[in-house]
């Protein structure tokens, strides 16, 4: 057993000793353990992605649930970059306008089927991810946020101006997925329910990507690469001195974050079947870049609770058309005072374990505007006997 | 015994002010050197440019064989353009590139990841040694569970060594600074280091996690991984150390065994000081270098 976990590690001349202590396994079960609820509430989300079509097919609540589904996608994108990388991005839409715009240009000019356009997008979000990362991502911060929101509104112009992208009128008529001579536009009855429109088969061509999409970030999150990308956003030159190259740690979540972007754009290329530069404003960046903040970075619950409340609440509140971006901004003022990490807090544990386990720290970017008597909890420091327990 | 780390002649100049002014000393493979020294002798500076994270103005640093600085060719230095080539990554070691290739090092106030458990901090450390690639961490295949089952044995092995009995699930903001010290020393060590470089480990330590800290200094010696570390508390290092490099202004004053650096004249004056200047013994061992730094000094060495 011993031999074949070290084979699992690359040669090394240090080798820790073996653990002197026998630690207690991770409690399993829905209820008495974090991963165990949180894959459960997995389950009951795709369940629900799953039947959602059965209980209302209507053009109307499919449309929006894509769109949703779209938000979802690129929030998870933009938060492997903010939220698990720590490197603000204010121009992410710039890879969603790459991926539309190479999926619609494949489709349109090239005529190749939308399958066939896929590998191309993905490939030109990792290209366009290399050349925007490689130069601007030597430098820190305020930066970055600044020459990231120049890329994204160069590539905006760039659309706008070209012949290709058709220009300020954009792409029309992108054909949607076909699989060998049949379409969605044809239509189907399964299991005695009619199943007219193309939308609904799409509504289930983006669950799955979408459901994919989060379930591959948040694995790569707890790997080998997603501690690199917390462990640069928490400390950059430890990171470095621990043996992590931070500038590939960077590139490789950048480039992460721009196929998620691209996978979104093809999706939104095939739904709309029709993209313009003004689907692609900076104002998109800043509403994504919002719903990472407001659910709680580097958390994917938090994070689609975030893109859901998003691109749900315009339809919510569609009667105060004008007020919509005031309601938001206020909503958003209240929620960042009362959970200042997010809604769903990265560091959150499930209220009915918190008597085993101390509170995560306090929000490290929030602590130092507000006095430590504030956020120190009572139950915040660790008891005696809750350390001790640890052991077993 | 051969060096394992050696340091010919190292500068290091931040405009007309030399943090490092000719430094040598070497470290034989399994020993333990302290290196001490006032306040803004440069001993941090000097750490700092063995483990990477500076460029040397000039001199020259190899460990275990390899060359930590690397000279640009003269058109480059002549473009003017090495700055923006080193930013880039070419013509120097990357720090972590440095540590692959076995130096571990700790920094003078705690560096943990804040937002990591401490187990996941230990983890983050095992990041080069660890058998996980894109493909496998998205499909969770079996060789991905391996790795990830092999790294958390190592890394709880690494806690187990160096006595940290809390929960390792905690946030490392949550423990106290003793055990914080310890968690960055197990982190260091599972990077599989030969040489470990401990910048003041004992600060803000109290005696008893003092006398811990030197039972585990010499347990990671019986390893056979060697220590270099800064230290202020001669106590500490008095007992632990083999041999000491005591600097000032840059530049090493004495090199010895615990016992001749106590005894050395020159030491004592660099520490406390002499009361009349005809007293001072050798002046010129002492101060030269801080004094006669020229402005265009720096120009000449670039080009």
């Amino acid at each position: 057993m011993a031999r074949r976990l070290d084979l699992a590690l690359k040669h090394a001349p240090l080798r820790a000793p073996a653990p002197l202590f026998e630690r207690p396994r991770a409690a399993r079960g829905v209820l008495d353990s974090q991963t165990g609820f949180m894959r459960a509430l997995g389950v009951v989300a795709v369940l629900f992605l799953a039947v959602l079509p059965f209980i209302d097919a209507s053009r109307y609540t499919m449309s929006i649930a894509i769109s949703a589904l779209i938000y979802v996608m690129l929030c998870m994108g933009l938060n492997v970059v903010v939220g698990y990388a720590g490197l603000l991005d204010l121009g992410y839409i710039a890879f969603f306008a790459v991926g539309a715009y190479v999926s619609g240009i494949f489709t349109t000019v090239l005529g190749w089927p939308m399958w066939a356009a896929l590998p191309a997008t993905v490939f030109a979000c990792i290209l366009a991810g290399i050349i925007i990362g490689a130069p601007t991502l030597r430098l820190r911060s305020d930066y970055l946020a600044i020459v990231t929101l120049g890329f994204g509104e160069i590539i905006r112009i760039t659309a706008n101006n070209l012949t290709i992208t058709g220009g300020p009128s954009g792409i029309h008529g992108i054909p949607s997925w076909d699989f060998f001579g049949w379409s969605f536009e044809d239509g189907v009855t399964v299991l005695g329910l009619e199943f007219p429109e193309r939308v609904v088969f799409y509504y289930f061509v983006a669950a799955v990507v979408v459901v994919v999409g989060v379930i591959g970030a948040g694995r790569l999150a707890r790997g080998k690469l997603g501690r690199a990308w917390k462990a640069v956003r928490d400390d950059e030159d430890a990171a470095e001195a621990m043996g992590i190259n931070t500038y590939a740690a960077k590139i490789s979540a950048y480039i992460i974050g721009a196929v998620w972007a691209g996978l979104a754009g093809q999706l939104m290329a095939t739904h709309l079947s029709a993209i313009s530069p003004n689907s692609f404003q900076f104002l998109y960046s800043a509403l994504i870049l919002m719903a990472v903040v407001l659910g709680g970075m580097g958390s994917t619950p938090g994070v689609i609770i975030g893109a859901l409340f998003v691109s749900l609440a315009p339809e919510l509140l569609r009667d105060f058309a004008e007020w919509r971006f005031l309601i938001f901004g206020v909503l958003l003022v209240v929620v960042m005072l009362f959970r200042p990490a997010g809604l769903w807090p990265a560091t959150a544990i499930l209220p009915w374990l918190k008597r085993d386990r101390p509170q995560p720290p306090p929000f490290t970017s929030a602590t130092a505007a507000v006095p430590p008597s504030v956020l120190e909890s009572p139950s915040g420091a660790p008891d005696a006997d809750v350390r001790e327990g640890g052991r077993g | 015994m051969s060096a394992l780390l050696e340091v010919k002649d190292l500068r290091l100049q931040f405009g007309g002010v030399k943090a490092v002014d000719g430094l040598s000393f070497e470290v034989r493979e399994g020993e333990i050197l302290a290196v001490i020294g006032p306040n803004g002798a440069g001993k941090t500076s000097a750490f700092n440019c063995i483990s990477a994270f500076y460029l040397p103005t000039s001199g020259s640093v190899v460990f275990d064989g390899k060359h930590i600085v690397r000279e640009a060719p003269r058109i480059w230095h002549r473009l003017r353009l090495v700055q923006l080539l080193q930013s880039f990554g070419f013509y120097r070691v990357l720090p972590s590139r440095v540590t692959k290739w076995g130096m571990a090092r700790t920094f003078q106030n705690l560096r943990l990841f804040r937002e990591l458990s401490v187990l996941d901090n230990v983890k983050t450390a095992m990041h080069a040694n660890l058998r996980e690639g894109f493909w496998s961490t998205l499909l969770h295949t079996p060789g991905y569970r391996r790795a990830e089952e092999a790294c958390a044995r190592e890394a709880r092995g690494w806690l187990d060594f160096v006595g940290f009995e809390g929960d390792e699930h905690l946030y490392v903001t949550h423990l106290p600074y003793g055990e914080q010290r310890r968690v960055e020393i197990a982190r260091a060590l599972a990077t599989s280091p030969k040489l470990l470089l401990l910048d003041e480990p004992a600060a803000g330590l109290n005696y008893n996690e003092k006398q811990s800290l030197i039972e585990l200094i010499r347990r990671i010696r019986a390893l056979g991984v060697a220590v270099v570390l800064i230290e202020h508390d001669m106590g500490l290092v008095m007992q632990l150390a083999e041999r000491i490099v005591v600097l000032n202004y840059g530049k090493e004053i004495a090199d010895g065994t615990p016992q001749q650096i106590t005894n050395d004249p020159v030491v004592i004056e660099a520490y406390l000081g002499v009361d009349d200047e005809d007293e001072a013994v050798d002046d010129t061992r002492l101060r030269t270098g801080a004094s006669d730094a020229e402005p265009n000094d720096e120009s000449e060495s670039r080009s």
